[in-house]
């Protein structure tokens, strides 16, 4: 390894790894989608103390949050092939369990990690909007929905967007571990490509240059957002 | 037909896993012992005079915060015995430890440099001020004065940092390093790749265990620390 960096395959390879982004970039927004509406739902659970779904909820997020995501990933990789194996059995399904594409796999995983993440930062948020807006909303005519959708979820996502932010860059660096679902992203094929030549040090060089750029335009993204949202936002003097 | 799910396995693979957990807590400590001195010096830099320090010090918890552990652990692994190699240094026989160390070590500082930063800046400027008037030395005023309030504060998210690193310390097994995760993959591998559910779900019970342990135990130190803790009412 003495005779330095190979710029050649360093260059090549940047952009194998910056093939994978798209994938990447799915995995995430479709995690998020998933995400972002059942946190919410089952935050406003934690916070209404609805019965069953308000524990259910608090042991669901402290379990996703005390174990490695590797784990969880693991987890799902072994156990849903094998409920669907069965239930292709049961109802003579003519389909082969491992021509499943692991990206779903990885959207069952990233969603159900995502979701537990977020139910504790829209409880956060939620908890800053004081009461009286609500009731507010409600003596002037609005109806349960408008009042969400026009008073409260609009000053939630102030107070949430930065811990979305932390979430959404937290999730992309988490898709680095897709490997494990033999998952085409970016870390898998540039180590595939290194695999070749042993050029470990420069395809690692190039998943950490792709992972920084994504991850700082994504957080450049979501100032600008935040800006934006911020405009109503009445400053106390 | 065998059967696909057997739950003894969970039970018979967790008195093989807990021994493991040895190594798991010796690189949680050393890292979090070597990650707290970088992150003080960090957080020195962020709230010091000096502009380049400051650059270099948000500059390097921005590329931290931007980099999966993964890829900075094999970056470390195959990058450091490379430079290494360079100079005409062998380290292809360091123990594959001493780079899981490093590799959390940085991350961890990056994190604990905010929450250091944070810390320090919660405490009121005046309370400084008033313990310099009364005859403290700068020293005597940050160690007594200043360190015992910003510790309370710190320790909340210290705790987070603390669990965070422990899961991503989990990540350790893909260089090789026997840990408890490390260990599940040789039980699993041992198995001839059956039954790898069963184990994973004794190692998720473990890593649950832990880390509510550990939550419940930082509850209980904040209580503890935070009783000399007056809170100001102002009317």
């Amino acid at each position: 390894m003495s005779e330095g960096l190979n710029y050649q395959f360093l260059v090549d390879t940047f952009f194998v790894a910056l093939s994978g982004v798209p994938i990447a970039l799915l995995i995430t927004i479709v995690a998020l989608l998933i995400a972002l509406p059942l946190g919410f739902l089952l935050a406003l659970t934690r916070i209404n103390r609805i019965p069953v779904l308000n524990r259910f909820a608090q042991i669901y997020v402290s379990f996703v949050r005390g174990t490695p995501v590797i784990i969880q990933i693991f987890i799902i990789y072994s156990s849903v092939p094998l409920l669907l194996a069965s239930i292709f059995e049961k109802y003579n399904i003519n389909m082969n369990v491992y021509d499943v594409n692991p990206i779903w796999y990885a959207f069952i995983v990233f969603s159900l990690n995502t979701t537990a993440i977020l139910i504790e930062v829209f409880r956060s948020a939620l908890s800053t909007v004081s009461k009286g807006q609500l009731e507010a909303a409600y003596s002037v005519g609005l109806t349960n929905v408008q009042a969400f959708r026009r008073i409260i979820i609009p000053q939630t996502l102030v107070v949430a967007l930065p811990n979305i932010c932390t979430a959404t860059v937290n999730l992309i660096k988490a898709t680095s571990l897709g490997y494990a679902m033999s998952l085409q992203e970016i870390t898998l094929r540039a180590k595939v490509a290194a695999n070749v030549g042993y050029n470990y040090v420069e395809a690692y060089i190039d998943i950490f240059l792709v992972y920084l750029i994504l991850c700082s335009l994504v957080e450049y993204i979501f100032k600008l957002y935040e800006k934006r949202l911020r405009r109503y936002k009445a400053v106390n003097a | 037909m065998e059967k696909y799910f057997d739950v003894t396995y969970i039970a018979e693979s967790v008195p093989l896993l807990l021994p493991f957990l040895k190594v798991t807590f010796l690189v949680a400590g050393l890292s979090v012992l070597f990650g707290t001195l970088l992150g003080f010096i960090l957080a020195a830099m962020k709230t010091g005079n000096s502009k380049i320090a400051k650059k270099i010090a948000y500059g390097y918890t921005t590329i931290l915060r931007c980099t999966p552990s993964i890829v900075l652990l094999f970056l470390t692994y195959y990058g450091i015995p490379s430079i290494a190699g360079n100079f005409g240094i062998n380290l292809n026989d360091v123990d594959k430890i001493v780079f899981v160390v490093i590799t959390f070590s940085l991350q961890f500082a990056a994190a604990m440099s905010e929450v250091i930063r944070t810390a320090y800046e919660s405490i009121d400027k005046g309370q400084f001020e008033a313990a310099v008037s009364v005859g403290l030395s700068n020293a005597q005023a940050y160690r007594r004065i200043i360190f015992p309030q910003a510790f309370v504060v710190a320790l909340p998210n210290f705790g987070n940092s603390l669990l965070e690193l422990m899961k991503e310390g989990a990540l350790a097994y893909t260089i090789g390093l026997i840990d408890i995760m490390g260990k599940a993959e040789l039980i699993i591998g041992a198995n001839y790749n059956t039954h790898a559910l069963e184990i994973y779900l004794a190692l998720a019970v473990v890593y649950w265990i832990l880390s509510i342990v550990i939550e419940q135990l930082f509850l209980k130190l904040e209580k503890m620390f935070s009783k000399g803790k007056q809170v100001i009412k102002t009317t």
